[in-house]
Parts: C-alpha cells; structure tokens; sequence
C-alpha cells in the first residue's frame, strides 16, 4: 500500500536545552491504515498526533501527509489542511458549548465554503449515521459523553477526510461507551478511512487498530503488526 | 514592600498578563492626560483674568502725565501717597497713530502707546515675554500680543518706521521688532528702551510719561476714581493726562473667555465619563478573568484580604505608573494649548494649576482601586471551586440564541460567530458600546462644531467676501504713523499733506475700476453714534451702494433697503430692548436720526453695540453746517474680487499703484479664540477616541482570554488565521454599528445644544446657516465612526489571537 503518511527523522522540543518529546521518528503509515500509538504518559504521543495534524511545528524533520509536507506551510495552509484532509477527535471532545449539535458539525464545512444545501444534507446524513439526529438541535453540554464524542466524530467527517486522528477518543467514556466509540473507529477504517488512534489503553489498540506504535521517551520502542483484531 | 506570596502572587499576574497590564497602564495614561488638560482648561477659564493680575502684578491704574506740568521728583513722590501700596515708573511715553490694513508689503497698525521701559518686570505690571527678547539696546522695538493679535503675522526682525509726524522728518526713526510681550492690564501697546522715546518726541511731538500703580482700594469705578483724585491732589493742576484702569481691560476679555465654558464643559463631561467607564471596564474586567487563579490561589490558602490585596496591586501597579505618565503628558499637551488660551484671554501666561496634577491622577487611582477592590471582594467570598468554575466560561445558556440566530444569515461563519458573540457578555459589551457610542459621539459633535466655527469666522472676518479693503489716511499734523515692511525694507516716509477726501475717494474709484480683477465695491464710513439710554457708544458701518455682498451674515430680518433702515448686532437689540421693525434715535454729530431697525445680523464689533446703514441715513449728520463731524466722505473701501484672483497679488498691485497715502489691507485675518477652539476640539476628540479604541482592545482581551480554547477548536477544525481576525473583529463590529447608528442623531443633538449655549454666553444670535452644517455625505461617512472605533481598537487584538498556537490553546482552560 502506498504511505499515506511519511514522518522523517521527526524531533520536537518544547524548551531549548531540554529533554526532547520527540526524538528522530520516523514511520510511514498507509492509506486504509489503522494504527495505533501507544506509551506512557509524556512519551510523546500527542506530540506526534498534533505535528501531523499540522497544530504545532516540529523542531527537526519532517511530515508529509498525501504527498504535502505539513511542517512547511503556512498558518493558512495547515488550517486549510486540518479542513480538507484531516479530522480531529479529541479525548475532551473540543466541542463549542454555544452552538448546536448540527452547528459543532457543520462548521468545519462552513469555514471550507460549502454551500448552505450542502453542508445541511451532509450533516443531516452523518448525524443518522451516528444515530444522534434526534439530538440535533440540543446544545453538546445536554448530550452524554458518548454522544457528545459522536457529534465531534461526525464534524470531523462533515468534509470527507482521508485521515482521521483520534487523541484518545476513550479516554473520557465510561468501557461499555468507550467500545460502541472504538467499534465506530472500526467500521470508518473498514470504509476505507485512514486511522490514527493515539491511546494508553492496550485492549482498544488490539481491537481497533492493525498496528501498534510504541513510542518511549520520544522514540519509537517498537513498531509491529496487531496480530488479530477482535 | 508586600507580603511575600502577595507580592509574588502579583508580579506573577503582572508578567503573565502582560497585554492586560499594558492595557490598563495605557487606558491610565490616555484618561488621565485627557482629564488633566480639559480639567486645567475649565479651571484656567475660571476667571484667568484675575488670576493673572494677581500673578503678574497688575496695575489698577495706569496714568499718564504731561512731562510740562509735573517734574520727576513730584512724580516720585506720589509712589509714597497713601493708600499707593506698589507703583512703577515714571516711564516716558508718546502715542503713535495709524490705521490698520494688510498686504505682503506695508502694514499699518492703529494708534498705540509707546512706552520705554529698561526691563519687563518691576513691582507693579510684570510684562510676560511671548516671544523674542526685550529691548535692551537702540532701534528695538517689542510690541503687546493684544495689538499683533490683531494684525497679519509681523515676523520677528521686521523693520519698523515709526514717522514722527508734526510734517517733518525729525522724528522718523527706524526700529526692528524683537520681542512680544504681554501687558495683562494693557499698559502700553509697545516698549522701546527710554533713550529710543527722546528721539521721536521734541517740540512737535511732546512726551507724556506714564506711571503704573497698584492701591489698597481699587476694586470698582468709584474706588478707582477716588484713587485717581488722590494722585491729581499732590501733584500741579492738569499734571494728569489721562488714566486707564484694570476694569476696562477686565471688560474685553470676559467675552472670549465665556465663549469657552459650554464647550469645555461638554468635552470635559464626555472625557470625564468615558474615562471612568473604560477605567472601570478595563480593571474590574481583568479582575472577573482572573477568577479561576483567584480560585486556585485560594485552594493553595490565600485568605480572602491577600486575594484582595493581591489583584488590587495587580491593577494599581500599571495604574500608578500610567497616571504618572498621563500626569506627564496632559502637561505636555496643555502647554500650547494653554500658552494660546492666555494669549486669547490677554493674561501673559497659563499654566496647568498643580492642584489638577494632583488631584487628577489621585481621583484615577481611586477609581481604579474601587474598581478592582469590589470584583476581588465578591471572588474572595466564593469558594474556590466556585471561582474556578465562575472563572471558565461565561454562565451557560447567555447568547444561544444570538448564536442561532445570526447564524442563519447568508453571511460567512466567522462573522456570524462573532457578531453573536457580544450577547454571551451583556454587562461588559453594554460598557463598549457606551465607550464607543461616547467616543463617535464626540466625533460628530466636533465635525459640525469645528464646520460652524469656520463659519463664525468667514462672518466675523467676511475674509471670503471682502478680501480686499483699502483704508484712506486720517489726513492732517499728527502723531507718527506706522508703517511695517517685513523682510527688513524699510517702507516710504508718510510725512506730508494727505490729499482730502474726496480726492482720495476719486483716486481710490479710479485705481480700482481700473484694477484687473475688480469684481465691485463699496464705500463705507464708520462713525460713532450714541443711542439714549446707553453709556457706550455704538460703532456704525454706513456703505454707499449696495452693500449686501460685503459677507454679513443675517441672522433674522433682511439687509436694509433703503436710506433710515438699518440692521444691528445682537447684543445692540440685546441692552435697547428693541426687535426687528423697531424704531431707534441715534445722535450723530449732534444730530438725532431716526432709524428703523429691519434686521439682525451676526456680528462682534464694539462688542455687539454695532450697527449698519445706508450712507445717505447719516449724510445729514455728517457734512454741512452744525456737525461736530468733518468727515466728507468714506473711511475705507471693501472690495470684492472676481472668481480665481490671488487677493494678495491684487492687493500689492493696488498698493504699489495708490502709494503711502493709502493702505491696501489684505483680509486674511482668522480668529484666535475660533483657533484655539479648534485645535482643542481635534485635540480632544483625538484623546477620546484613543480612550474608546483602548476600551475595545481591552474587551477584546478579555474575550479572547475566556474563548482561548474555543479559538483553539476553531482553528483545530480548519478556521484559518484571516478568518479569525474577521471573526475577532466582528466581535465589536456589531456593537460599533449600533453605536453609530444612536451617535450621529446624538452628536448632532450636543452640537444644536453647545453651539446656540456658546452663542447665548457672549449674547450672540446664530445664523441657521451655522447649525445646519452636516451634509448627506457627511453623515453617512460619521455614520461608520463606531464602527472605525470598534474595528481599529480590535484590529490589534484580533492579529493576537489569530497567531496563538493552536495547540496551546487546545490544552488551555
């Protein structure tokens, strides 16, 4: 399969001098793969999943994400990516407590310029899909944790991504929550979706993704095939 | 020195906020300069007059004695009268005559005293330098800012010939302009060292001298006059000349100075109230941003005082420093406002009182203690778990429905964002508004205040109508004239026989019909008459011909028509009791002529006691038999030039062709008072606008602090930078509409209210004319005030957030 990701000899400081969160990563991910990104805490996962999202610029290296170099463009370029090629599905949701379910999902859409008919009939579809539609004109603080990650799951569809990035996507819901959310994962990447999940948890990286990244210390401890997916 | 962990606890806010300190410091500075130079203005208006005599040692009396009849020791000896508490002198004098006119070439000025005096100061009358240096060695020449005031600017180095007069050339003698001073009681119209007065008096030309005095009783008319009984008892009969006391010099400026208090009050009361609603805005709203760190402050053990203390140094610190700073520059800004002022109010000086320094910045340092002292109290009552909480986000459920419904319109997402946002704070954006509505408030009033004065001073000076005048001589033996040739040539001899009138009238019609550029003219007589019942007399301007061009504006009624109508100044109708279709006697030459009064017009002249006619009103009175009058024909010509002609241009040619008999005045005079009040309407709308466009950078501060993550998710899911900035500064935008929208109406409200006020104090009528000066242009551009304020104060602000890293505000709380 071609590399629809390609980190090269990625290092991230945080302050001058010291200890680095990432250290010379490099990894290629496929299109149409799931993988999973695991370690303990301050080993740089978010890190990672934040430099290919293009929300922060690394110190060293570089990322490339359908042929772009990420770590390259513009403020307005890596927004511009975020919007067209990436969703983002975050541990806290990030959803805006202000605006309705139907308006947290339709914005990605609205700041890419789609039309108003548009932009309705796809929400309208995601949010059935999601089976959140009676929820959508209620506003996200209504919503339980499980719904409120499916709101953020369907904006970060609303455009038609080819990567969705999933910061621990779990770690906020209750097990039995937490796996309705990971089988969602699943049937978006057997769609066709490329998955990067970042997650401390073991048992949702054998279950939902084909690959296991370990990183340790800003390095990659060990990179290797899920050997069944349950 | 603080306690310790109320100490750090505020250097850690004030290094952490940096934008908010900065903000606070800077509102500080700008209130307070603003506060502190309208503060000074009110008060220095306050009666500077007698301020001034005070400071400058004025002389209640200023006599004159003929130099025949009194010798220098009698003279001496009257210093030790009693009741004399302080007197100066003897000072030798004469009196030069002239009429004024203006041109690039000579410059007459009127008849003024000349008085030589070694230095300015003394114990009685301390004459204030303006300019230049005093007089201190021969063929120098200072002159009083009241006379050049009134002139075309004379730079400094100008040549001066001062004629004798008495036909000869012995008493001609050429000076150069070094200096102006002030004489706060106008104690002479210029200073030459005493050995410059012996050369332009002799047997012809005799000297007076002058000697200034101040009296233990000298606060009225009758006590004056009972002091100068006093002075004439010691010394030889008809010694006194003639006398001139404070109370006249009192009398000419209380109208300038009037004219200012409704203005000053306006934007002193406007600056007052923004100052305070921004100051308010700006600390107590950094206070409420700071409530989660209250609330983390008090779970680490801060007790309710330290949290108090704490955020109330946190604002005082940047407050402090930006009063001192504010302090600093309202002085600055003041002194050329205020060295006008005095120049304007005829005092010498003006300064900003040192009780204004400081109690300005104290009252601001109050106010901002009050500010952040009530929120703190409020957080330091709550729990820490609610101050956090309170410290999050805005209360849920405020601004939702702005939210939905402006997301609805078909405009781009980041400005429907935005202008819904203002709802989610209505407290913090009721006070933005009112910054902003007070600030564009401000912009219009001072538009239509700064077209109507312009208009004030087209009439007063009829400059546009009448931008040539020609003066004719008095004629005769008399006192020296003065002629003024800048760059330094000395301008013709005016000794010998002036031609008559009438010959001068000829030469004059001549010159000009022959004149390219001659569009018409008119002759005018002025005279003055007295009307029964008052105790000054009235100054009045008769035309030969059609008149009605000459630039008069009418304010009620229409311009004569004929011989034995006439119209006249407000203040005349004002102390007659007349109204327009009145009778009214007035006595020319000893002559009663009825007049019937058939309109008003704008006019300051003789202090409104003014009146204007037809020439053929007062013939009667003014020639034949009878008159104590000899003037057989007109004083001066006004002259009205064709479209496109340079009336400078015109003017030297007309001169250079009449010669020295006649003076060719160019009018390109202005108005000082209309000057100055300008200059502090820009000033002052400047400063306020700088205040409200802070109040907004500030609440976008604050808005931005609280939508910190918020701003984060926007720019996580594909809001790019510019979109920010317009969602940003939409924030205000909405706001600054409506301010607009309320500030036009209100402007022109305050401008319809101020102006007729300032009019009313100095008992003037107003044209129409000069209320109805916004146009439809005009307006729609003052309309889009607010929104420059809004738009300008979040610009800054708006770049800010657009560059915070996306994923630092994604992990921020």
């Amino acid at each position: 399969m071609d590399a629809l990701v390609e980190i090269e000899n990625l290092t991230k400081r945080y302050n001058g001098s010291g200890h680095p969160a990432l250290d010379g990563v490099s990894l290629r991910i496929a299109a149409g793969e799931a993988a999973a990104i695991m370690g303990p805490s301050g080993s740089g996962k978010s890190t990672l999943l934040n430099l290919i999202a293009g929300l922060d610029r690394p110190t060293s290296g570089t990322v490339t994400v359908a042929g772009r170099q990420v770590d390259a463009m513009s403020e307005t370029g890596t927004a511009r990516f975020r919007r067209d090629q990436v969703g983002m599905i975050f541990q806290f949701f990030n959803l805006l407590d202000d605006l309705t379910v139907a308006d947290n999902v339709l914005l990605p859409a609205q700041l890419a310029g789609m039309s108003r008919s548009a932009a309705r009939a796809r929400v309208d579809e995601l949010l059935a899909t999601l089976r959140i539609s009676q929820h959508k004109n209620a506003y996200p603080a209504r919503l339980s944790g499980g719904e409120r990650q499916r709101v953020a799951i369907a904006r970060a569809l609303v455009n038609r991504p080819m990567l969705l990035l999933a910061d621990e996507p779990t770690g906020a819901l209750d097990t039995a929550t937490g796996e309705e959310i990971g089988r969602l994962l699943l049937d978006l990447n057997a769609s066709g979706l490329t998955l990067i999940l970042v997650t401390h948890n073991p048992e949702l990286a054998a279950s939902y993704a084909d690959r296991l990244i370990q990183l340790s210390d800003g390095r990659i401890a060990s990179d290797s095939a899920v050997q069944v997916r349950r | 020195m603080m306690p310790g962990p109320v100490g750090r606890a505020v250097r850690g806010g004030l290094t952490r906020k940096r934008v908010q300190t900065i903000a606070i410091g800077l509102v500080l500075l700008v209130s307070t300069a603003a506060s502190v130079l309208a503060l000074a203005l009110l008060v220095d208006s306050n009666a500077p007059f007698n301020k001034a005599f005070t400071a400058q040692h004025g002389a209640d009396l200023v006599v004159t004695f003929d130099r025949s009849k009194a010798t220098s020791s009698q003279l001496a000896a009257t210093k030790r009268l009693p009741g004399v508490t302080a007197a100066s002198g003897p000072f030798d004098e004469v009196t030069a005559s002239g009429t004024t006119s203006a041109s690039s070439g000579s410059i007459p000025i009127p008849t003024l005293t000349l008085a030589g005096r070694a230095s300015p100061g003394g114990p009685v009358d301390d004459v204030v330098l303006q300019s230049g240096h005093w007089a201190d060695g021969p063929g120098q020449l200072v002159l009083d800012t009241q006379l050049t005031n009134n002139l075309p600017p004379i730079p400094l180095g100008t040549k001066i010939t001062i004629d004798g007069g008495g036909g000869d050339s012995k008493h001609v003698a050429e000076l150069t302009l070094v200096g102006t001073a002030a004489s706060v009681t106008g104690s002479s119209g210029g200073w030459v060292t005493p050995g410059e007065i012996a050369k332009l008096t002799g047997a012809h030309v005799p000297a007076g001298t002058q000697m200034l005095y101040r009296f233990s009783h000298a606060s009225d008319a009758s006590a004056i006059a009972a002091d100068v009984r006093t002075l004439a008892a010691a010394l030889p009969a008809g010694a006194i000349a003639g006398s001139q006391s404070w109370l006249s010099a009192d009398l000419a400026e209380t109208g300038n100075i009037k004219a200012f208090v409704p203005f000053l009050i306006a934007f002193g009361a406007i600056g007052l109230v923004m100052s305070v609603l921004i100051v308010t805005n700006v600390v107590s709203g950094a206070v409420v941003a700071g409530y989660r760190r209250i609330g983390v402050l008090k779970s680490i053990g801060f007790a309710p005082s330290q949290i108090v203390s704490a955020y109330t140094g946190q604002a005082a610190v940047p407050a402090v420093i930006g009063c001192i700073g504010g302090v600093v520059l309202g002085d600055v800004l003041a002194r050329p406002v205020l060295s006008k002022a005095a120049t304007v109010y005829g005092v010498g000086s003006l300064q900003v009182p040192t009780w204004v320094d400081v109690v300005v910045p104290v009252a601001m340092c109050l106010l901002v203690g009050i500010a952040a002292v009530l929120p703190a109290l409020r957080a330091g009552r709550l729990s820490a778990v609610q101050a956090i909480a309170t410290g999050r986000a805005p209360a849920t459920g405020r601004g939702y429905a702005a939210h939905r419904l402006f997301g609805r319109l078909a405009l781009p997402r980041p400005v429907t964002i935005g202008l819904a946002a203002p709802f989610a704070r209505p407290a913090r954006t009721a006070l933005t508004l009112t910054a902003i509505l007070l600030g564009a408030t401000v912009v219009t009033f001072a538009v239509g205040l700064s077209s109507s004065l312009r208009l004030v001073v087209d009439a007063l000076e009829r400059s546009k109508a009448v931008p040539v005048q020609v003066m004719l001589g008095q004629g005769g033996p008399g006192g020296p004239h003065i002629k003024i040739k800048p760059g330094g040539v000395a301008g013709p001899r005016s000794g010998g026989r002036q031609p008559s009138n009438a010959a001068a009238k000829r030469a004059v019609e001549a010159a000009l019909r022959a004149q390219p550029g001659t569009l018409h003219y008119t002759e005018a007589t002025d005279l003055a008459v007295t009307v029964a019942g008052l105790s000054q007399e009235v100054d009045v301007s008769a035309f030969r011909g059609n008149a009605s061009w000459t630039g008069y504006a009418m304010i009620s009624g229409h311009w004569y028509t004929g011989p034995d109508q006439a119209v006249v100044a407000s203040h005349f109708l004002t102390v007659t009791g007349k109204s327009i279709g009145d009778e009214v006697t007035i006595v020319a030459g000893g002559k009663p002529i009825r007049v019937r009064i058939v309109g008003e017009v704008f006019a300051t002249r003789n202090t409104g006691l003014f009146m204007i006619t037809d020439w053929k009103t007062v013939a009667g009175a003014l020639s034949g038999t009878g008159s104590r009058l000899a003037i057989e024909g007109p004083t001066q010509f006004d002259v009205g030039l064709k479209p496109g002609v340079s009336a400078t241009s015109y003017g030297n040619s007309l001169q250079a062709k009449l010669g020295g008999n006649y003076f060719v005045l160019v009018n390109n005079r202005s108005s000082d008072v209309v000057d100055l009040m300008i200059s502090l309407i820009g000033t002052l709308t400047v400063l306020l606008i700088i205040v409200a466009g802070l109040g907004v950078l500030n609440t976008i501060v604050l808005h931005t602090r609280e939508r910190v993550h918020d701003l984060g998710v926007f720019k996580a899911v594909g809001m790019t930078p510019r979109q920010t900035v317009t969602m940003v500064v939409c924030w205000v935008a909405g706001t600054g509409l409506v301010a607009s929208v309320i500030a036009v109406p209100l402007g022109i409200a305050l401008h319809g209210y101020v102006l007729p006020a300032m009019a009313r104090s100095v008992d003037l009528g107003l044209p129409a004319s000069f209320l109805n000066v916004y146009h439809a242009g005009e307006l729609a551009l003052l309309g889009l005030t607010g929104i420059a304020i809004a738009v300008a104060g979040a610009l800054l602000p708006a770049s800010w957030a657009a560059a915070i890293g996306t994923g630092a505000a994604l992990h921020a709380e």
